[in-house]
């Protein structure tokens, strides 16, 4: 029995950790790719929004500031992994990821830009930037969404498999 | 009458004691007589008649003249006219010899090339397997060559194919089930695991697949078998793997996943399959893991830049303010009288037709083809003025990612995204590029072959795994088999 709780306790938290890898690699990819959008100015912001509310030097928006702002946005993304693994983990499917990034997207341009208005947070919405900030927090949700629940999915039927034996 | 002959045949009929009731039945099916490569060769032994019945250019006919011989001894020393069966038996100098009960059977054992002997009084026909199949020697795949490794590949005999595994791993728990697909055409397929590793669900369900099949001929051998197991639709991509290699089969049943031969067919299916199976090559595990990599990586980009170079360059030609300063040579310096647009699908289309031409010119005409393409759509186009340079260096970079493509199937579907993309961007220029992206990859997400996500393990994304596909690890490094076929033993070898 003791052992049987011990084995729950230590898949609970190989389940945690590889969220917070989902997290954190997804964070990482899809900011990437922002980047490469953002350079082939499809885009009109990089991943270093992040820094934008902050009064940083002018490094900020080169380069560096660019890096800088794709870890961090790995780092905020490990805590969208677990609250996606809240809400939606035990739906193995793909929608619930797809709506997750859209929610996002809306959460992102439509409620806080407006907040923070005064630090004009987002330069440009031009209808290339919102087509393909759009398409990105998508995906971005499928990645984190269908990941978690994939995981969840295949660790409870790991579970009962072994349960049954 | 169709449906009059399917009954006939699906019909047990029990072998008379009758011979030439027998005779006459057989006659009458097969078509003694009528068809001129099957036969029947009757002799008297011990005073009862003896029929062989064979198909020629089947069987061997060497071993036919053998057992015809001690059975003509038979008659010339021995006294005893009792007990015929088990002494023409005792005589028949072979190793597999079986018994069959019905005609049907036995027809069907001698239409694969075995022969049947029907002995007077008998109820029961003694098959013997003197197959012979024409065919090749197994020789190095022409779609899958490697600079070190093994050379020899599969060929069209599924018993020769099933050999060159067994030779790899000798392992008593490695299964080839055999069964029969097909109404006319008999086909045989032999569905290949490892017990204890391959997933039993797995091998249920590839089961059912194969014996809900109900079709007139495999012909097309491999591909109709692998249209019925996994149900494609419309989408394009390879949804298994094929090989002619036996040495990536034999790897990839050690990694606990299920194997089709199917008889007449040099390539094997590999079950189950992602996309990212198409991306690798045996040539990878063939050098030093870190050159391994390097080619993997080589490869990728190849692949990478071949499905989204053009729709790139396309729209900075559509649209130059995108591009970056630093980027600013790129786009067509001259004005040109086409549409860029018209001639990136008119270069693809050649190329297209260049390859398909280049498959079927017999090898003497190859080199002429090779001449008329690089006059044709390299320097002329350029001079005459309908394609200007930039085009045809990005096509023909396409290309050569496409080719680099290690799976031809593969291959192809990425060809045909790239295509997608083009036509996206022309239409609605970034908005098109980024959307029709979008719900490629969202597309690709939902596919799911045999209940395993297609683009595991990027997504859903497992690290350890990914890791492997872009890194060719060390084999003393990875002790664990690939968690997606969900192996019975995750385990590949000790720690030592």
């Amino acid at each position: 029995m003791e052992k049987k709780t011990d084995n729950y306790s230590n898949e609970n938290t190989s389940f945690n950790s590889a969220v917070a890898v989902t997290g954190f690699a997804g964070g990482i990819i899809w900011s990437v790719i922002g980047y490469i959008a953002y350079f082939f100015n499809f885009i009109s912001f990089g991943p270093a929004i992040v820094l934008m509310p902050w009064a940083l030097g002018e490094w900020k928006t080169g380069p560096l500031g660019q890096w800088i702002g794709i870890v961090i946005i790995g780092v905020l993304s490990i805590g969208l992994a677990f609250l996606y693994r809240l809400l939606f983990a035990k739906i193995n499917k793909f929608w619930p990821g797809l709506l997750f990034g859209g929610a996002l997207w809306l959460l992102v341009f439509f409620i806080m830009n407006p907040l923070f208005k005064g630090i004009n947070f987002i330069p440009v919405l031009d209808f290339n930037t919102l087509v393909t900030s759009l398409s990105l927090y998508l995906i971005y949700g499928l990645f984190i969404g269908y990941s978690i629940s994939f995981d969840y999915y295949e660790r409870s039927r790991q579970n009962e498999a072994t349960v049954q034996e | 009458m169709d449906k009059k002959q399917l009954d006939e045949t699906k019909i047990d009929h029990p072998i008379s004691d009758d011979i030439h009731e027998n005779e006459k039945m057989i006659k009458e099916r097969v078509g003694i007589g009528k068809s001129f490569d099957v036969g029947v060769r009757k002799i008297h032994v011990l005073d009862k008649e003896i029929q062989f019945y064979f198909v020629n250019g089947l069987c061997d006919i060497q071993y036919i003249i053998e057992l015809l011989r001690e059975l003509m001894f038979l008659d010339a020393i021995e006294r005893k006219r009792t007990k015929v069966r088990e002494q023409v038996e005792n005589r028949l100098a072979h190793v597999q010899v079986e018994h069959v009960e019905t005609i049907d059977e036995a027809i069907t054992q001698m239409l694969s090339g075995l022969i049947f002997i029907l002995i007077e009084g008998e109820t029961e026909a003694i098959v013997v397997d003197v197959r012979s199949y024409p065919g090749r020697g197994p020789e190095e795949p022409d779609t899958e060559r490697v600079v070190r490794g093994s050379r020899d590949g599969f060929t069209e005999n599924i018993i020769e194919n099933t050999a060159l595994t067994r030779r790899r791993i000798r392992d008593e728990r490695l299964r080839n089930e055999i069964m029969q697909v097909g109404r006319r055409s008999k086909t045989d397929i032999s569905l290949s695991y490892i017990k204890g590793i391959a997933d039993p669900e797995m091998v249920k369900i590839i089961k059912k697949e194969l014996k809900e099949i109900d079709i007139d001929g495999l012909t097309m051998a491999d591909k109709v078998v692998e249209e019925f197991v996994v149900k494609q639709g419309s989408n394009p991509f390879p949804m298994v793997r094929y090989t002619e290699r036996p040495d990536v089969a034999a790897t990839h049943l050690l990694e606990g996943h299920i194997i089709l031969f199917v008889d007449a067919s040099p390539s094997i299916i590999i079950f189950p399959t992602t996309f990212f199976h198409h991306v690798q090559h045996a040539e990878e595990f063939r050098q030093a893991p870190i050159v391994g990599s390097f080619f993997r990586w080589v490869r990728f980009s190849g692949m990478l830049f071949s499905l989204f170079i053009l729709p790139l360059w396309l729209l900075f030609v559509l649209d130059p303010g995108l591009l970056p300063d630093n980027l600013d040579f790129i786009g067509p310096e001259e004005d040109s009288n086409v549409p860029i647009f018209a001639q990136i699908v008119l270069a693809e289309l050649g190329i297209e037709l260049l390859r398909m031409a280049a498959i079927h010119t017999p090898s003497p005409l190859a080199t002429a083809l090779g001449l008329v393409a690089a006059l044709l759509i390299g320097e002329i186009a350029v001079e005459v003025g309908l394609f200007v340079s930039e085009v045809i260096l990005y096509v023909a970079v396409a290309a050569i990612g496409m080719f680099a493509t290690p799976s031809y199937e593969m291959a192809i579907a990425l060809k045909m995204l790239r295509l997608i993309f083009l036509v996206g961007v022309v239409l609605f220029h970034v908005p098109g590029f980024v959307v029709s992206i979008a719900i490629v990859f969202i597309l690709l997400v939902r596919i799911k072959a045999l209940n395993v996500p297609y683009l595991w393990p990027f997504l859903p994304f497992d690290l350890k795994a990914l890791m492997d596909i872009l890194v060719r690890q060390a084999v003393p490094v990875k002790r664990r088999r690939p968690s997606i076929v969900n192996p019975q033993d995750p385990i590949k070898q000790g720690s030592s």
